[in-house]
């Protein structure tokens, strides 16, 4: 990391250009499966890529897929940048979209410029509380956050889900679900046919946010010195602890934002179980971007496309959508790889007496 | 009484993929290399083990074929984790991954079927009725009865037991997870060690799938694993990775899961807060334990 | 007549000549002492004669026999074994679970504990090695647990026995049990090469002593026939001793105070017990001692990043609880002993290691936002003022050489005009240049009035720049001396443990 925000064009091309080799990897490997299985691969993904971008509405719904993930991988991005594995986001992000539905049913009064950043606020700070718990626990005594935020994740969708089967059930509906968002809450939508929303201009503004924070001000040079190395961050006199839980918090405020962009964007109530998993998607993006803000909207948007237009493959070409998780198994295990192997040359030499 | 004995019944009956995935949890833990991959290595086993059963009409083969594969796919973690040294928890979410696309996957490519697959010519594994103690009032009804998987679970718990502290083996297993530069100096193949752990753990992990989707019932439905995976991780933090605590956790933790469904019928309790409580138990242990480290520590 | 022989072993690290030309033989039924100075090449022979290094040149024979040692593990068959100074154990498993780790006997699949324990309960009432077989070893004290890595040695039926500094971590009764036991294994034919600093150990339980100085073979003595003082002069080497200067009377008041300052170590031992200094402005104050002796928790104590019995005053206040952060701000300067992972960041940027400690402070940053400018230009003027080779603020502090890193240290900790500068073994690893440079550094800043704090178990460095002389020994400070009376016999003597009186 150096200072400058103007890095060489070179190295980020560099960069960029890696991650779009570990995706084509990994449509190589879904390509097999695909072929293995009798399936003509070629054709799904000609289906999937031309439904993911071939005219504006799918372009829209592109980037409405890639809304959750932007700021999911944020926030798995600025934990790990601290070397604060947080596998928590899951969590966050339940408890974000519930607490923005709860306001965005109680307080129907208010205005919609009063409402939803209203709603995003406390989600916000639900989604933050939340995951600041293990970053207590973490930083004041030792607690494997991997374990406490993997095994919290439940203890989230599972009470989310009593709050909605429960206190907050609305009689007259089968499934577990809030009532609904006032209108005045409901994020704009851009096109016809698509629910493509503001949301997505709420994640760019995330992604500008975390960027500053992490090269201009004083939190971010912290949290990339803690993670760079902890013992001279100690014996520089930074307050180590306390950054370890800020950036939890704000690791889990991303999460809970997403939760309410998703209510307040696309279902308009919270519903439980609602997540296909953004949150762990969320890792598989920080892994693939390497914890650069930048590179999380990158690949966000990659994601985006392969989740979108993976409905319209399975309709025309009945190759399942599940293909995607293959893929995205495959990204993980190659860009885990590839950091495991930079950290350990690292290791071996960057490093003089 | 008939509601207490239905509830042991089958608290019994839910805990056996539990305690057969928290040995495999276990012996990951001990040798310092936990599985995070459970949930997937499960849901696969689940998977091959209904699949294998209908394509050969033998439940035994399902349960064969549920260990196996499930052991193949340990290997891949094993060899991202130990050789190509990928972070643990990394690994363990992929293939969680991998195995959650590829079954339903291969569930719609194969079986032209989404959500659910109920073959029609497999019979469950085998329920057996104990003699004997199949007759003893309230005690026969229920410890007797139970599918053969139930009874090798608990015959697994003082395996794994006798595996990690009577052979050297399990000696050597435990040294690495605790002190891998002493193990390596006293002349111990490590890596050999923490590959045979991790496919062990596979094999159990396949077989309890096999419980899963051919234990009781012969059908795998999507994600039929549903977090089962990680009850059994928790469970193996509840018994701090020794075997019969483990298993302790893994029963208390069924119990739970045994629960849920009569008591809302019965009380309204809602089973969401039940549901919960392995995993908020296990959080509080882990704090409690390490905040009497901290304290041992500050106290010298 | 010698059973181990080296002859010739050479061993050179990137820059260091760690061993050259060095010969060693060892006699059956002996105790051999291996002495020298921290980085006397010590701890690289026994690594080499137990597999874990390569030699670049030289022989091993043992019993006549020239042998290949490639890998601990023929070491091991050759009948050699080593207790290493971080002891090899697993603390869950039982005495004799460790004992036979690796080489279990075994009937059937299963682990023979009763022929395990048996065989155990030999060894350790043949050798007086009294271990209970079946405790946990977490739950034994030190001085047990090196009796079990012994026995651990016996099971696997070592000859040799390399023992690094074995008495650093024992009590006097612990050591005084050592000896009793290492006494029986020699008188059985074992023998043993017993790495230490301590003098009075190598009189009372050893009978030859090779001195190693700079990876050299200073001479080989037999115990009966020398003194401490000849073995001193040894390690120490025939040094011209320019630095007899007279000390001026330094009447600043005094910036540090540290009163009866204890701590426990990581391990949770006693490493302070119970110090007293002062340091003045405008003083050097050197804390000479072998690596070891609390030096390290004391540098963590004075900053702030050890609890701590007793009181620290810097400047007059009492900071005993205030943060690093705080001390900073009073005017603590610090050099860390760790520079690759205390003093630098290597993943940063030089001007990120420079404005490590100040990024805060109102001229770099405004409302949170660091003014990258300033934190440029301040990184620049440092790179400037102490001639840094660096092409710009930005390059990666990792692609400096190890005196270039040392100089980013000091610029990050010499920009915000200290009162205390705290020196941890600060010319580590450098070469001459750039330890002249350090050494200038130290002076300049005493003239302009800042007190010094020097921990250094380099002698050369404590006498050339130190207007008072402490010696630390196991936690507490032993001797005061002036640069006018100190010399290297007289401090390696206190350095070792030797009580003052006596000399």
């Amino acid at each position: 990391m150096v200072l400058k925000t103007s890095a060489s064009w070179g190295s980020q091309i560099f960069e960029i250009s890696k991650m779009v080799l570990t995706l084509l990897v990994a449509l190589l490997m879904g390509a097999l499966v695909m072929q293995l299985s009798g399936k003509d691969s070629l054709q799904a993904y000609s289906a999937l890529f031309s439904s993911a971008l071939g005219d504006p509405s799918a372009i829209g719904n592109s980037l409405l897929a890639a809304t959750p993930l932007i700021f999911t991988g944020l926030a798995a991005a600025i934990a790990f940048r601290a070397g604060v594995f947080n596998v928590g986001v899951e969590g966050s992000l339940y408890l974000g979209a519930f607490a923005a539905a709860w306001a965005g049913f109680t307080f129907t009064s208010l205005s919609g410029w009063l409402l939803i950043p209203l709603c995003i606020l406390v989600a916000a700070a639900v989604g933050g509380a939340w995951s600041y718990i293990p970053g207590v626990m973490k930083a004041r005594l030792a607690v494997d956050e991997t374990v406490t935020t993997l095994l919290l994740n439940y203890v989230a969708i599972l009470f989310t889900s009593y709050l909605v089967n429960y206190p907050f059930k609305v009689p007259g509906i089968a499934n577990a679900m809030s009532a609904e968002v006032a209108p005045a809450g409901h994020l704009v939508r851009f096109m016809p046919g698509s629910q493509f929303n503001a949301g997505f201009l709420i994640a760019l503004a995330a992604v500008a946010i975390i960027a500053f924070l992490m090269k201009r001000m004083n939190l971010g040079f912290e949290i990339r010195s803690v993670g760079d190395n902890p013992i001279f961050s100690r014996w520089m006199g930074m307050p180590t602890e306390k950054i370890i839980e800020k950036v939890m918090f704000i690791s889990g405020l991303l999460g809970g934002v997403a939760g309410a962009v998703q209510v307040l964007g696309v279902h308009y109530r919270f519903a439980a179980n609602f997540s296909p998993g953004f949150g762990f998607t969320g890792i598989t993006i920080a892994l693939l971007a390497r914890n650069n803000p930048f590179g999380v909207l990158v690949a966000g948007l990659l994601f985006g496309v392969l989740r979108s237009g993976s409905s319209t493959m399975e309709l025309f070409t009945d190759v399942p959508r599940d293909l995607i998780r293959v893929l995205e198994a495959t990204v993980i295990f190659f860009a885990a790889m590839e950091i495991s192997w930079n950290w350990l040359r690292r290791k071996r030499n960057g490093i003089r007496r | 009484m008939e509601f207490v004995v239905n509830v042991l019944y089958s608290t019994l009956r839910v805990s056996t993929p539990l305690i057969l995935a928290a040995m495999a949890g276990a012996l990951s833990k001990q040798v310092n290399l936990l599985n995070i991959a459970l949930e997937g290595l499960m849901l696969f086993g689940a998977f091959a083990g209904v699949v294998f059963a209908a394509q050969f009409g033998s439940t035994w083969m399902g349960l064969l074929a549920a260990a196996v594969l499930a052991l193949a796919l340990s290997a891949i973690f094993a060899l991202f984790v130990i050789d190509l040294r990928v972070n643990l928890i990394v690994a363990g979410l992929a293939i969680n991954i991998l195995a959650l696309g590829l079954t339903a996957y291969l569930l719609i490519v194969v079986f032209d079927t989404r959500g659910a697959f109920i073959p029609d010519n497999v019979v469950a594994l085998p329920h057996w009725n104990i003699p004997f103690l199949k007759d003893v009032p309230v005690l026969g009804r229920i410890l007797s009865g139970h599918g053969v998987l139930v009874y090798f679970s608990w015959f697994m718990v003082p395996v794994t037991s006798v595996i990690l502290y009577k052979t050297p083996f399990g000696v050597h297993l435990r040294a690495i997870g605790e002190h891998k530069e002493a193990a390596q100096t006293a002349g111990i193949s490590v890596r050999r060690v923490e590959y045979l752990s991790i496919l062990l753990g596979g094999f159990l992990a396949g077989l309890a799938g096999a419980q899963l989707s051919i234990g009781d019932l012969a059908l795998f439905t999507d994600n039929m694993t549903n977090g089962r995976g990680f009850i059994a991780l928790a469970a193996v933090f509840f018994g701090n990775a020794a075997p019969g605590l483990t298993a302790i956790g893994c029963l208390l933790f069924g119990m739970f899961e045994a629960l849920q469904f009569r008591v809302q019928v019965m009380t309204g309790l809602p089973p969401q807060l039940l549901q919960m409580m392995p995993y908020l138990i296990v959080v509080i242990i882990l704090v409690i334990i390490s905040f009497h480290k901290k304290q041992r520590r500050q106290a010298l | 007549m010698a059973y181990l022989e080296l002859k010739g072993i050479t061993k050179a690290f990137p820059g260091v000549l760690a061993n050259q030309k060095v010969d060693l033989s060892v006699e059956k039924g002996t105790v051999h002492a291996l002495v020298g100075e921290n980085g006397a090449g010590k701890t690289t022979l026994m690594r080499i004669l137990y597999g874990l290094y390569a030699a670049d040149e030289g022989e091993i024979f043992l019993d006549g026999k020239q042998v290949n040692i490639r890998a601990p593990q023929d070491a091991i068959r050759l009948g050699i074994g080593m207790v290493h100074q971080e002891f090899q154990l697993v603390p869950s498993l039982t005495v004799t679970e460790n004992i036979g780790l690796g080489m279990e006997i075994s009937r059937g699949p299963w682990v023979d504990r009763k022929a395990m324990r048996r065989k155990v309960k030999e060894l350790s009432e043949q050798y007086g090695l009294y271990v209970d077989p079946d405790r946990q070893v977490a739950e034994l004290s030190v001085g047990v647990q090196q009796r079990v890595e012994i026995l651990k040695l016996l099971y696997r039926q070592a000859q040799l026995l390399i023992l690094d500094e074995p008495t650093a971590v024992l009590t006097p009764q612990e050591i005084d049990a050592l000896f009793v036991v290492l006494n029986r294994l020699v008188a059985s034919g074992h023998m043993v090469i017993f790495i230490t600093h301590k003098l009075n150990e190598i009189m009372t339980l050893c009978s030859k002593a090779t001195v190693l100085r700079r990876g050299v073979v200073a001479g080989t003595l037999n115990v009966a026939d020398t003194n401490e003082m000849e073995i001193t002069r040894l390690m120490m080497g025939q040094r011209v001793e320019i630095f007899h200067r007279q000390s001026a009377e330094i009447s600043g008041k005094p910036v540090l105070e540290v009163s009866e300052l204890s701590a426990v170590n990581d391990r949770g031992l006693l490493a302070l017990k119970g110090i007293n200094f002062n340091v003045r402005a405008g003083e050097i104050l050197g804390i000479a001692g072998v690596e070891g002796n609390g030096q390290s928790e004391l540098i963590e104590v004075v900053a702030g990043l050890r609890q701590s019995k007793g009181e620290v005053r810097l400047g007059g206040v009492d900071v005993s609880q205030a943060t690093l952060r705080q001390r900073r701000q009073r005017g603590l300067a610090l050099i860390p002993e760790d520079r690759r992972h205390q003093g630098l960041n290597l993943l940063g940027s030089i001007a990120e290691n420079i404005g490590a400690t100040r990024y805060f402070q109102s001229r770099f940053s405004h409302l949170g936002v660091q003014n990258h400018t300033e934190l440029e230009n301040a990184a620049a003027a440092g790179i400037r003022e102490y001639q840094i080779k660096a092409e710009s603020p930005d390059a990666p502090v990792s692609t400096l050489s190890g005196g270039n890193a040392q100089k980013v240290i000091i610029a990050r900790e010499l920009a915000d005009e200290p009162i205390l500068l705290v020196a941890a073994q600060p010319t580590r690893g450098l070469d001459v240049l750039s330890s002249q440079a350090v050494r200038k550094e130290l002076a300049r800043m005493k003239s302009e009035g800042v007190a010094v704090l020097l921990l250094s178990a380099d002698l050369d460095e404590i006498l050339s720049v130190c207007d008072r002389i402490l010696v630390i020994f196991e936690g507490q400070i032993v001797g005061e001396l002036s640069p006018a009376e100190a010399s290297y016999e007289r401090l390696g003597l206190l350095m070792a443990g030797h009580v003052a009186q006596k000399i």
